[in-house]
């Protein structure tokens, strides 16, 4: 059971020496990410930056290879019934949190609970679940109503939430309610002592990490740490982070701008890595609710307006980085497929898009354009999309402000000239939208939904027929039946897709490739 | 021969004045000097100066000479109204409370609360936390010269209320309104003028700080300010995108100075640069 | 003399109390939402509405109000509605970098500004003067992040002579602090250069028409000890003036420097508070900036009483 006081006393006893003593640079990791972390908890949040904080100092159940296959991580073994209703799965041993205690099958099923109330899968598990319960200290069991094909894959997803396995005191925690204490049993520690909120987050190696034996794969495999010290920089200038990067003051920058690549390209100390093969895919919000966009003939209008080709090159300048896609899922993932893309393969054709805006009785009114004036790709997507349909007739809007207010304004669903919205700019992991699932947008269940408020009944029913198809090829299948629809009604669009690569110091190797994470177990440096 | 003369004494008022000049007529014929400032060519992004954009490109493929000279527009149109703004309400919150005892107290009080927030913590607060448009960006550079000047105006006022002719006005049994506007407010004047100078210069400026801050005036509109902000990540790879608005903004703030400077010698204000 | 400070210190109440009410009415009745930020971007409106509920957030703006001047006037800044740490203690962690790049800024503008404006003063309407001058006016047209970039472009990147970002706390060594403000505090204090260098001019050339200055210099008493003893002395008030009104622009200086220099400093601390919507930390800091500035120009009017005898009273 539980190890006793004196033990988690003489477990803690390393890190609280450890943050007198400062590693030395050679055995420390600094980086800037994308963002700031807004909060310690990264289920209460889907914020990405609290799962990147997450992934440092939580460990999963169940890990993705570079194939993105479920992998077992904390499991060392499961199975499941003939009848597919009962999993079981059996924790690997030396498996403890920070704080000294093993971890056990109560807190994985504590975890599993809190996560599946956060997660468009974990929320359709629990339709289908009857029961999770620790059968000991080292078991738990599964049991569902009705068969869920996707079980692993929601409980490996790196999407966020992720399902990091929390202690069972924190994890019965209200999923709606944040926790501030920060107890895993990952392969890193907060060093809470000298992280400075907002400025720089330090993580120090977990001593007590036990690795699995197998060499790491994203995010399966051994995660082996190899410094001593992670440190997160919080960096927002771009200039300053490739300049510091340039002088060697930070080890990694995770979103250098593409404009900047020639200049670090002939540094010879700097390498470019592309961390995320499916990339980003740009997401244009559209209002069913207000017209002109709660018509199906004024939205099927931009499809023939909307040139990505035109709103991707002022940010990410060459085709290296950027690429159009016709698909309603993710280009290059399974999903990928080109039904009813006929608008797409022909271009931009405004001739039938006036012909449409014609039919759809578009009266001149202005179409409302919320603009976040500080993140650069979608600020610039938006001064592109707002000249593309006033070429094409419409009368644009755009309303500048920062993202902080588009995320509130976006929830308005008054009228437009009301504090309302037309069209607003977001972004969403290009694994995620992969899944019709896995994010909000995808949805059509109306002024219950997402922001947009799409309501459509056939989108409903084949996702729902999706996510019950037990193989590979049957959900693609049914991916192509999505897109057919979806062109159709046009429940969003979307700017284009694009992988930023990441730039580091090349001394500093090792580094794995997560969808919508940074493992920072696995990178060494020289 | 007058103007000659004057221009000897006061070479700086005459060069500032001449650029100044130069900065409203462009602004004023820019849509006639220049092609469409908003226009973007994706394709023609980070295009070097040559013959078809005499100053280049910028990294959405913006004509940068038809931006700059639109910029100036706004540019000066902030600068202008801030300035105008100011001394309007400041003047008149100052001269009562210079000359109203009961106002003063009350008034100062809430002036140096005012004065007291940090002038770019409030104009960003003010611009961030609303829809961004020139109008709010004036307003928010306004509100925080406003005590300045309020100061200034009250100074000048407390001076002149001691001497003997305002003295003699009231004891002669004029009102108060008619002495403030009649003896007080003239002497009000020369100080103010240099003060709205200096205000000119100074907003620019901060519109520039608030673009850099990401919180100026929407990006489509071009400013000075804006542009350098939104080509800041090029300037190795494409000096040309901060050379011209830079060059424009200095020029022009240096010629609103060297106004100030002459104006204040000549004018010999003495307290305007204090406050 | 104790009277005075005690009644001075006593008529800072009001005027922060202006401040707080400005400032959080200024914050509450404008748009934007911290809660939709904390919530991430996959959120559903639901989860939003339930994080606005645990932050107070949908309780009348009185109500907030009243709770956060009573915990204010306990000297309670309130937490972080993000990380949940102080306010207080946040502030606490970012007040050296901010601190010292003020007090190096300061110490830079203040020699150089002062050996400038007296040598233009001392050769007024030579070609020096112009020169000094013209360089004092340029140095207030160009924005200071234009400064930075350039500084950081010539001595950080190509002569790597200077870190080209960070902050490295006193205790880690008083040459690794030094050598991460001096880029930052040379950008930051050119503007401050400018004004303090111009007023020390034209006060100095005031103070050298006056008569008991032009009768010293009629009788020949060196002019170098001359400017210096007596002028100076008498250009004091002034310019400790315009340090008390200069700390404002140093305040939003702070900010846009510590963007561009990374420094982990208290005006980052509030541009990214804005950006997010963090009420508390916002209200905070803006309350102790505005606290300081208001100390700095009682001290200021203090310090009148010093250079100054006539005034006191």
């Amino acid at each position: 059971m539980r190890t006793g006081m004196a033990a988690a006393g003489a477990a803690a006893a390393p890190a609280i020496l450890s943050a007198q003593t400062r590693p030395p640079a050679s055995r420390t990791i600094r980086t800037v990410m994308h963002g700031d972390i807004p909060t310690y908890d990264p289920i209460w949040t889907t914020a990405n930056m609290s799962a990147y904080h997450g992934a440092m100092v939580y460990d999963q159940l169940f890990g993705v290879d570079d194939k993105l296959q479920p992998q077992p991580q904390m499991v060392s073994k499961y199975g499941v019934s003939d009848d597919q209703l009962t999993w079981t799965f059996e924790l690997r041993d030396g498996l403890k949190f920070s704080d000294g205690t093993s971890v056990t099958a109560a807190d994985a099923a504590a975890s599993i609970r809190r996560w599946a109330v956060r997660s468009g899968t974990g929320q359709l598990m629990l339709q289908r679940l009857k029961d999770i319960s620790a059968k000991d200290d080292k078991t738990f069991v599964v049991s569902l109503k009705e068969r869920f094909p996707l079980l692993l894959d929601g409980f490996s997803s790196p999407s966020t939430p992720v399902l990091f396995v929390m202690r069972k005191k924190e994890a019965e925690t209200d999923p709606m309610q944040k926790i501030d204490t920060i107890i895993g049993s990952g392969p890193f520690v907060m060093n809470q002592a000298e992280t400075r909120a907002g400025s720089q987050y330090i993580y120090d190696k977990n001593p007590n990490y036990n690795p699995r034996s197998e060499p790491a794969s994203a995010s399966a495999g051994g995660k082996v740490v190899k410094v001593d010290r992670v440190i997160f920089q919080n960096m927002p200038d771009s200039q300053t982070a490739v300049a510091a990067l340039q002088a060697g003051e930070i080890d990694f920058y995770e979103i250098p701008p593409i404009d900047l690549l020639d200049q670090i390209q002939t540094d010879p100390n700097i390498n470019l890595i592309n961390l995320a093969d499916l990339g980003t895919v740009g997401y244009i919000g559209l209002n069913w609710l207000h017209p002109p966009f709660d018509n199906k003939l004024l939205r099927q209008s931009l499809l023939y307006i909307v040139n990505q080709e035109e709103m991707m090159k002022p940010t990410f300048v060459d085709r290296k980085w950027y690429a159009a896609c016709g698909g309603w899922m993710t280009c290059g993932s399974p999903m990928e497929n080109d039904a009813n893309t006929g608008w797409f393969k022909g271009g931009p054709n405004l001739a039938k898009a006036r012909e449409l805006m014609k039919a759809g009785g578009y009266d001149g009114r202005p179409v409302v354009v919320l603009q976040a004036t500080n993140i650069p790709y979608m600020m610039n997507a938006a001064t592109v999309f707002a000249q593309q349909l006033r070429a094409a007739g419409y009368n644009v809007q755009l309303a500048p402000m920062d993202w902080a207010n588009v995320v509130q304004r976006r929830a308005n669903k008054g009228a437009p000239d009301q504090g309302g919205w037309n069209v607003f700019f977001t972004s969403s992991g290009g694994l995620s939208n992969a899944n019709p699932y896995m994010i909000g947008g995808m949805a059509t269940t109306g002024d219950k939904g997402w922001f947009g408020w799409p309501s459509d009944a056939k989108n409903e029913e084949l996702r729902t027929k999706w996510i019950n198809a037990p193989t590979l090829a049957e959900r693609q299948a049914v991916g192509r039946e999505l897109q057919e629809n979806a062109w159709d009604i046009v429940p969003h669009m979307y700017y284009g897709q694009w992988r930023q690569p990441a730039a580091h110091r090349k001394n500093v190797t090792g580094w794995l490739k997560v969808p919508e994470a940074i493992p920072l177990w696995n990178v060494s440096k020289t | 021969m007058r103007i000659a003369r004057f221009s000897r004494r006061n070479p700086t008022i005459v060069l500032g004045a001449v650029i100044l000049a130069a900065v409203v007529l462009a602004a004023l014929a820019a849509p006639w000097i220049t092609g469409d400032p908003v226009l973007l060519i994706p394709a023609d992004r980070l295009l070097p100066p040559g013959a078809k954009y005499w100053l280049g490109t910028d990294h959405l493929g913006r004509d940068i000479y038809a931006r700059t000279v639109h910029g100036a527009r706004i540019s000066l149109l902030v600068g202008v109204t801030v300035a105008g703004l100011s001394v309007l309400i400041g003047l008149g919150i100052g001269l009562a409370a210079g000359y109203w005892r009961r106002v003063d107290a009350i008034v100062m009080r809430f002036m140096d609360g005012l004065m007291a927030i940090p002038a770019i913590l409030l104009a960003i607060a003010l611009v961030s936390l609303n829809k961004a448009s020139v109008g709010i960006v004036i307003i928010a550079i306004t509100i925080p010269e406003i005590p300045r000047v309020v100061r200034l105006v009250r100074s000048v006022v407390l001076t002149v209320r001691e001497m003997p002719y305002i003295e003699a006005a009231v004891s002669g049994g004029s009102r108060g309104q008619k002495i403030v506007l009649r003896h007080i407010l003239p002497s009000t004047i020369a100080p103010l003028i240099v003060q709205a100078t200096y205000i000119t210069a100074s907003a620019i400026l901060i519109e520039a700080g608030l673009s850099f801050l990401g919180a100026g005036v929407p990006p489509e509109i071009p400013t000075w300010g804006n542009m350098i902000a939104q080509s800041r990540l090029f300037v190795a790879r494409a000096p040309w995108t901060v050379f011209a608005p830079g060059t424009a903004l200095a020029m022009v703030i240096l010629a609103v100075n060297l106004v100030g400077d002459g104006l204040r010698d000549f004018l010999d204000v003495r307290l305007a640069r204090r406050m | 003399m104790t009277g005075t400070i005690l009644r001075r210190l006593l008529s800072m109440l009001p005027v922060m109390g202006i401040v707080a009410i400005c400032v959080f009415l200024l914050l509450h009745l404008a748009p934007g939402d911290p809660a939709s930020i904390i919530a991430g971007e996959n959120a559903t409106p639901e989860n939003i509405a339930r994080i606005r509920t645990q932050l107070g957030l949908d309780q009348p703006v009185w109500k907030q109000f009243l709770v956060w001047l009573v915990a204010l006037v306990q000297g309670d800044l309130g937490t972080s509605m993000f990380w949940g740490d102080p306010v207080s203690s946040l502030i606490a962690q970012r007040a050296e970098p901010t601190v010292s790049l003020a007090i190096t800024t300061l110490l830079v503008a203040v020699f150089l500004a002062i050996s400038i404006g007296v040598l233009a003063a001392a050769k007024a309407g030579s070609w020096i003067d112009r020169l000094v001058m013209g360089f004092a006016v340029l140095g207030f047209s160009v924005p200071v992040f234009v400064v930075g970039y350039v500084l950081i472009f010539v001595f950080a990147i190509n002569l790597k002579w200077l870190p080209v970002q960070g902050y490295s706390p006193i205790a880690d060594g008083l040459v690794l602090w030094l050598r991460n403000l001096v880029l930052p505090s040379v950008a930051l204090g050119m503007a401050y250069v400018a004004l303090i260098a111009r007023i020390t001019r034209t006060t100095m050339l005031d103070v050298l028409a006056e008569d008991y200055m032009r009768t010293a210099r009629a009788k020949g008493v060196a002019t170098r000890s001359m400017l210096f003893r007596h002028a100076l002395k008498n250009a004091a008030v002034p310019i400790a003036t315009i340090i008390g009104n200069g700390i404002a622009l140093l305040i939003g200086g702070v900010v846009i420097t510590e963007t561009v220099f990374n420094i982990p400093g208290i005006g980052r601390l509030v541009v990214d508070a804005i950006a997010r919507r963090d009420y508390p930390i916002i209200q905070g800091v803006i309350m102790v900036f505005s606290g300081v500035y208001v100390l700095v120009n009682l001290l200021v009017d203090l310090s009148y009483t010093l250079f100054d005898p006539r005034v006191r009273g």
